[in-house]
């Protein structure tokens, strides 16, 4: 079967450059000689401690090719929850998420939006592919009824993408969430205070998200199915409409942020001994 | 055709409770065809009978089928389950204690019965045992044309549709609209956890009915009643509501939960009469059993579920947006409650870089050396992008007319820890200015 589909596929060449049944026969007849090692077909059902678990459910690839590599599965699992965790909220979830949502508005699924502390500006939303038709903001304050409206949508399984802050969720009221969401075909995105890192979470992904001031995101993974991810992963980001404007000098903000300290510092130690305002003046004005 | 018939164990001598016996049994039934007809049911014996060669294939096969009528029924209380090619010989063969009629050929089968299996035959047992009858077959063998003189048409009619040589006539039992089931305990019970015994027989014929009715149930009451030799300060009885989170017909899911209620339970008196009431039915989808999966429609729609969000929290809080053709930030888009009709022409927007969330109002910042302070002093990446305008737009609040005239100057900014923001200077009343962070590009 397989040398059968191997010749399809390979119509403009004439003649094969080795016929594939032959060469794994031969492959399948050497390999039981030299022990330790086992035949490819069983090596690829074997599942290993230090493997990425590679789970049985549906992915959506996140976009990012350094965070693929390390996601089981390689994507943002559905029929599960994925915590966010960051030091502050609305810093950059749209700008980890762009790229997934891209991917469920154009298959025409809703982004629906729970309890977010800003307001969604969708002028800026567009840039990550979301226009006014899928895009849902469900206003819940309080916490009971971000959990309600969190459990509600999750169980109805029509939004293509929940996007959920829950600041205040306890672990049983997740594992509930949890449960209900392996039945949701579309990803579950909750967004949570950093702090959450050391309560214990059904969530079966659970990844930490800092901003970079480099354009950059830094994801470090503090829980997966598979081993203990180290370190933290560099994703590239800038945010929807501002690689127009970026000129190759900002490409590098934090070395904007360190010349301007050593200038103030700079500036503070003549400030004893003379001052002189003009100079100040065009030197911040030359910064911008 | 493959007729099961089923006989109650205890049978009362009070007419009502006998046809609440088979009448609960019928219910059972009903879930595994709708040809359930009770037979006789004011005789000595009354019986149950179905028909179930055409459901066989639905409940995986006649053995699993069969399988599962006998277990079920064993807990119903059913004296004896007997399977033939029709109805009446399938009562016969019940009432004599014999199980199955496909043995041997159904007649070989009832040849050998007593009278007193057909009722219609019973009735004339004095004149035929003086005949020299003591089984079917030896009436059976009696001239036709002598036998349906001497005796009345229901005795040859009997015998004939017992034999499969007429055709039967039923009257299908209806299934109920609503669920309630009385059950008098075999003896009287003192403990709580004891009524389990009679209240699964009630589940049972429950879970019967949901699965006719191809729904599920939230909630259902048991209700006991004390027996009559009480202490006038028990009363006549208790109830209690079970509720479950999601509508299941489960049998050991209900049993359990009842059991963990039950053990909370203190009775009063002996109890001597159980009542199962089922309150909230629900429709309960069930998986199909085809072999091609069929693309899911789990769930509700969308629109289902931001409707009833929008019943508990209020219409104002499940929101869609609608982009204006605005160029300053706080009128360039509307939120609208979700069920409103959008214009159907997607407005345009902007081109220039926007910011992912904003502030519902610009939040002033302080300054340090004349530079805007967020979590630290920010650095302004770029900038700065005028928006002006707006003295057209005026608005009435309060009895004062004002225009939402803007004149601000956008700057794209970075904080190490708030991100990247998006903050405008705007001149104050007076000659000073004044630094305001707007949005987050987040």
């Amino acid at each position: 079967m397989a040398a059968v589909l191997q010749w399809a596929g390979d119509d403009e060449e004439p003649v094969p450059s080795s016929f594939p049944s032959s060469q794994h026969r031969t492959r399948g007849r050497r390999l039981p000689a030299r022990p330790g090692e086992l035949p490819p077909e069983v090596e690829a059902a074997i599942w290993r401690g230090n493997e990425l678990g590679s789970p049985v459910t549906h992915v959506l690839s996140s976009g990012f090719h350094d965070l693929d590599a390390e996601l089981p599965g390689a994507g943002w699992p559905c029929h599960s929850l994925t915590e966010i965790l960051q030091p502050q909220p609305t810093v950059a979830e749209w700008r980890l998420l762009a790229p997934v949502m891209r991917q469920v508005v154009a298959a025409g699924g809703n982004v629906v939006v729970v309890g977010p502390p800003k307001t969604p500006h969708l002028p800026g939303l567009r840039f990550a592919g979301l226009d006014e038709r899928h895009l849902v903001w469900v206003q819940a304050e309080a916490p009971a009824e971000r959990l309600w409206v969190t459990e509600q949508l999750i169980k109805a399984n029509a939004s293509g993408l929940l996007l959920s802050w829950l600041p205040q969720a306890r672990q049983e009221q997740l594992r509930r969430l949890q449960v209900c969401a392996q039945a949701c075909d579309g990803p579950v995105f909750l967004c949570r205070p950093a702090a959450a890192e050391h309560e214990p979470s059904a969530a079966p992904l659970r990844i930490q998200l800092r901003f970079g001031v480099d354009w950059q995101l830094q994801v470090h993974l503090l829980k997966r199915k598979g081993p203990t991810h180290e370190g933290s992963i560099l994703l590239p980001s800038v945010p929807g409409g501002l690689e127009s404007i970026i000129t190759p000098r900002l490409r590098r903000p934090s070395e904007l942020i360190a010349a301007r300290e050593r200038r103030e510092a700079r500036e503070a130690t003549h400030a004893v001994g003379s001052t002189a305002p003009e100079r100040h003046l065009k030197r911040r004005v030359t910064a911008h | 055709m493959l007729w099961a018939a089923l006989l109650p164990s205890d049978i009362s001598s009070d007419a009502s409770r006998r046809t609440e016996a088979t009448s609960g049994l019928a219910t059972w039934c009903l879930q595994f065809t709708p040809r359930v007809a009770v037979i006789e049911p004011l005789s000595e014996s009354p019986a149950v009978v179905m028909e179930l060669a055409s459901s066989t294939r639905l409940f995986g096969g006649k053995r699993r089928l069969a399988a599962r009528v006998r277990e079920e029924s064993a807990d119903l209380g059913v004296r004896q389950l007997s399977w033939a090619p029709t109805s009446l010989a399938a009562v016969a063969l019940a009432r004599a204690g014999r199980s199955n009629g496909f043995s041997k050929p159904l007649d070989q089968c009832l040849d050998g019965l007593p009278l007193e299996t057909l009722v219609a035959v019973a009735a004339h047992q004095a004149t035929l045992v003086r005949l020299g009858c003591q089984t079917l077959g030896q009436v059976r063998a009696l001239p036709r044309g002598g036998l349906s003189r001497r005796f009345d048409a229901q005795l040859l009619a009997a015998l004939d549709q017992a034999y499969g040589l007429r055709p039967e006539a039923h009257e299908w039992v209806q299934l109920p609209d609503s669920f309630a089931a009385r059950l008098e305990l075999m003896s009287r019970v003192e403990l709580a956890p004891a009524l389990l015994f009679g209240a699964r027989r009630l589940l049972l014929q429950m879970s019967g009915w949901l699965a006719a009715r191809h729904a599920g149930v939230t909630a259902f009451t048991l209700r006991w009643c004390h027996d009559s030799m009480r202490s006038k300060s028990a009363g006549d009885g208790g109830e209690m509501t079970v509720r479950t989170a999601q509508a299941t017909r489960d049998i050991e899911h209900l049993t359990r939960l009842l059991a963990e209620h039950l053990a909370k339970v203190e009775l009063l008196a002996p109890v001597g009469d159980l009542e199962l009431i089922a309150l909230d039915v629900h429709a309960l989808d069930e998986k199909s059993l085809s072999l091609i999966p069929e693309p899911q429609q789990a769930g509700e729609s969308l629109t289902l579920v931001l409707e009833r969000i929008a019943a508990r929290l209020g219409p104002q809080c499940v929101l869609r947006p609608v982009v204006m053709e605005d160029h300053r930030v706080e009128w360039m888009q509307h939120w609208q409650p979700a069920p409103l009709a959008r214009p159907r022409k997607l407005n345009r927007s902007v081109d220039i870089p926007q910011p992912t969330f904003v502030l519902p109002e610009p939040l002033r910042l302080a300054t340090r050396n004349e530079r805007p302070v967020y979590q630290g002093v920010l650095q302004l990446l770029a900038g700065p992008h005028r928006v002006e305008g707006g003295w057209w737009d005026r608005v009435t609040e309060d009895g004062k007319t004002t225009t939402r005239n803007v004149a601000r100057d956008y700057w794209v900014a970075l904080s190490e820890h708030a991100g990247v923001l998006w903050v405008f200077q705007t001149r104050l009343a007076d000659t000073e200015t004044a630094w305001f962070l707007h949005g987050i590009f987040a």
